[in-house]
This record gives C-alpha cells, sequence and structure tokens, in this order.
C-alpha cells in the first residue's frame, strides 16, 4: 500500500464558519424586520381603503355591535345636558359642512373620566369628569369639533381597519389559538383600534379650530383643556414620539399661533349653562 | 406566557447543552481519527490485488439528535433559504463519526485498509410534527488483510 498517502484534512471546510449565535441572532432580526414592515405596510394600505367605505355601512356596523354605547340617560338632569350636547355638536358640524348623510349623535356618560371620545358610525361619547374641568362652553366646543372631525376623516373606521389588518395578518403567521404567541401578537392588533395616530390628531385639531372661530367669531379659550392639563401633569412626562396625542405644550402653541392669525377680539368667552356645571 | 417562558428555556437548554456536546463530540472526533489514521479508507470499488486479500463487511452507524436550538435556527432558515450551518456540523458529525466507527471495526478484524466504502444518512422521525429529528449515517465497505 506504499503508494496511497493519507493526507491530513483541515478541519472545518464542510461547515460554515458561521457563530451559531450570529446566525441566530440574524435571523431572528431579519425576519422580524420584514414582519413589521410587511403588518405596517399592509395596515397603511388597510387604512387608505377604510376611508372609502360608504358611512352608511360603518353606521350599520355600529348597529350590529350590540350595547356599548352608554345607556340612555335616565335622569332629567342628564338628558338636559345630553340634549345640549347634541345641540352644540350640530351647530359646529353645521359649520363643519359634513356631508348631509353623516349625522352625529353625542352620548353623555355620568362616569368621572376626563375624556371624550369619536367611535364608529358617528357617535361620540363625553364624559361627566371632563365637563367639570373646563372653564367655558368654547373650551367645550373645541373638545366637540375635535371629536366631529375624526368623524368626517373617518378616523373610527380606518383604526378598525387598520387593527382588523394587523391582527389577521399576524394570525395568518402565527396561527390562532391561546399560546403566548398568538395571545401577544393578537393584543398588538389590538393597539390601532384603541388610538389614533399622531397626525389624525393634528388633523382633527387643525379641522377644529376654524369650526370654533366660525361658530363663536373667536377661538378664546380653545385651549383651555390643554392647559389645564399642562398644569396638574405632576412631573410625569411622556416622550412625545411614543404618545399619540401631540404633546399638550404643542397643541395649545398651535392654537394660541391659529389665535393671533384672526383679527383680535376681546369677546368674552361663553359660560356653560348652570346645569351643566350643577353637582 | 408560560408557553413563551418554556420555550425560551428550551432554546437556552438546547444551545448551552447542544454546544457543549458538539465541542465535546468533535474533540473526540479528532483524537480518533488520529488514532487511526493508519487505516485508509477508499472509495474505489476495485480492489487491487483482490486475489491475495480476505475482504470482510465492516460498517459503522451512528443517531445523533437535532437540539431545540438548531431545529429553531432551521425553522427560520428555510423561511428565507441559504446555508443551514446549524444542520451542516450535526452532519458532518455524523459522517465522520459513522467512518472512525467502520474504521473501529476494521481494526478489530486486523484490517489494513476499507475499499468501495458508502456513506447512507437517513432522517429519524421524518415528516413528523412538533417532535425534534434525528440523523442516522450509516458507513460501510469491505475490509481487506492480506491472506
Amino acid at each position: 500500500m506504499a503508494d496511497y498517502e493519507n493526507p491530513l484534512i483541515p478541519e472545518g471546510i464542510n461547515v460554515s464558519p458561521t457563530h451559531p449565535l450570529k446566525d441566530f441572532i440574524l435571523l431572528v432580526a431579519g425576519i422580524s424586520t420584514l414582519l413589521i414592515v410587511t403588518v405596517l405596510v399592509l395596515s397603511l394600505l388597510a387604512g387608505q381603503l377604510a376611508r372609502h367605505i360608504p358611512f352608511a355601512n360603518e353606521q350599520a356596523l355600529a348597529a350590529s355591535l350590540g350595547r356599548w354605547l352608554p345607556q340612555p340617560p335616565e335622569s332629567a338632569i342628564a338628558r338636559q345636558r345630553q340634549d345640549y350636547l347634541q345641540n352644540l355638536a350640530e351647530r359646529l358640524a353645521g359649520a363643519m359642512q359634513l356631508p348631509p348623510n353623516m349625522p352625529i349623535t353625542v352620548h353623555y356618560s355620568p362616569g368621572q373620566t376626563v375624556n371624550a371620545m369619536a367611535t364608529l358610525g358617528g357617535h361620540i361619547v363625553v364624559f361627566e369628569g371632563l365637563i367639570a374641568t373646563l372653564p367655558s362652553e368654547n373650551a367645550l366646543a373645541m373638545i366637540l369639533a375635535h371629536e366631529i372631525a375624526h368623524i368626517r376623516h373617518r378616523d373610527p373606521l380606518v383604526a378598525l381597519g387598520r387593527g382588523f389588518t394587523v391582527m389577521l395578518a399576524l394570525a395568518s403567521f402565527a396561527g390562532v389559538g391561546d399560546g403566548a404567541l398568538q395571545q401577544g401578537l393578537g393584543s398588538i392588533g389590538m393597539l390601532p383600534i384603541l388610538s389614533f395616530s399622531r397626525s389624525q390628531e393634528e388633523a382633527a385639531d387643525a379641522a377644529a379650530l376654524p369650526a370654533v372661530l366660525a361658530v363663536y367669531g373667536h377661538v378664546g379659550d380653545a385651549a383651555a383643556f390643554f392647559e389645564k392639563v399642562t398644569q396638574q401633569r405632576s412631573g410625569f412626562d411622556s416622550p412625545t414620539l411614543l404618545s399619540t396625542h401631540p404633546d399638550s405644550e404643542q397643541r395649545i402653541a398651535r392654537i394660541r399661533e391659529f389665535s393671533a392669525r384672526q383679527a383680535p377680539t376681546d369677546v368674552a368667552p361663553t359660560p356653560l349653562p348652570a346645569f351643566m356645571k350643577a353637582p | 406566557m408560560y408557553d413563551l417562558i418554556l420555550f425560551l428555556i428550551f432554546l437556552l437548554l438546547g444551545y448551552v447543552f447542544g454546544q457543549r456536546a458538539e465541542k465535546r463530540h468533535f474533540r473526540s472526533i479528532i483524537e480518533r481519527e488520529k488514532q487511526l489514521r493508519d487505516i485508509l479508507v477508499f472509495s474505489e470499488r476495485r480492489i487491487p490485488d483482490a486475489e491475495q486479500l480476505d475482504g470482510s463487511l465492516v460498517c459503522g452507524s451512528v443517531v445523533i439528535s437535532v437540539d431545540f436550538f438548531k431545529r429553531f435556527v432551521a425553522g427560520l432558515r428555510s423561511l428565507v433559504g441559504g446555508r443551514v450551518s446549524a444542520y451542516e456540523s450535526l452532519l458532518e458529525r455524523a459522517r465522520r463519526e459513522a467512518i472512525l466507527r467502520m474504521k473501529e471495526e476494521a481494526r478489530r478484524g486486523g484490517a489494513q485498509s476499507v475499499w468501495n466504502t458508502r456513506l447512507e444518512t437517513a432522517s429519524i422521525y421524518k415528516g413528523a410534527q412538533q417532535s425534534i429529528g434525528a440523523v442516522e449515517v450509516l458507513a460501510y465497505g469491505t475490509a481487506v488483510k492480506p491472506r
């Protein structure tokens, strides 16, 4: 056997020289980036499409959801408050040139939550807690006009469309089930449903100011709610990028800038009717 | 939440023990290959001077399990394509181990060379979902010694 030799074969010629952890991290990072980009693109597309759904379909959808809006008011004072809010909303809606087939329904809720929200089918919920913090009708009108603008821009439907698309995309990737992965990804889909984007909020503010101006002739007190929020905030500052609502200071600045462009008036803000402030 | 934690624990266990086992195995392979270097292995079918030699079948087989970490990385790899380096090292270990075991059998029989060496690979648990696979490599050939 002297004609044959057995050379020493170098190590590692049959294996890619990659560290297994590096391979792992690259794959996880790459695939999650791809997934996030896909889901974002899909949700943007869904948002664009949702805007074209006729308002009548949105109303039908809202009606089919069952009991999710506050119960009709029982006491006389609550009914009076709701009528007043409805009246104010209709005056503002008139100034905002809402399409004729887009009725606004305001619901008064006797909760202590300091909030108002616009939701599917032209419904707006205003909480007692919010009204209690407001100094004048003008401040309330600004908030109502902001919510009406959301409805005119179809923001609740866009949010729902985006949310369901994200949920569907993630469910088709991870499957449907009660595993941790599916639950976690499902709750990501809830995020766009529960909030509007910053640009939607800014657009709503921008549409609300001219409406308040048209109804009252000035925009005094329009920033009142945000000024109050700024005063009450106790040292906690959430980063601007993370919160969907524009920073209160930025909103106040924008409102002041808008009012500076109008002819100065010294009309006092319209006070809220006494029954709105009763305990 | 619990199955996510469980999954991460499995991944960590798979990585730590899998890598340890792999390093140790490679050390042992390199060591034993040095000891068995004098037994020559050929893929050639025709054995020179066959009439003066005694031939016998020798074989060596090994089954190596994939660890959880390798399986997960390979699963991710299957989404994007490319070299599955996690499995490359696994199969390299299995091939070399199978040849070593075959050579050990040849040594026990007093042979100096193995001819017509062939390798067969089989996947155990093939197609079974949710199971960690294992690979079998079988090496066989004709060991020869002077008559």
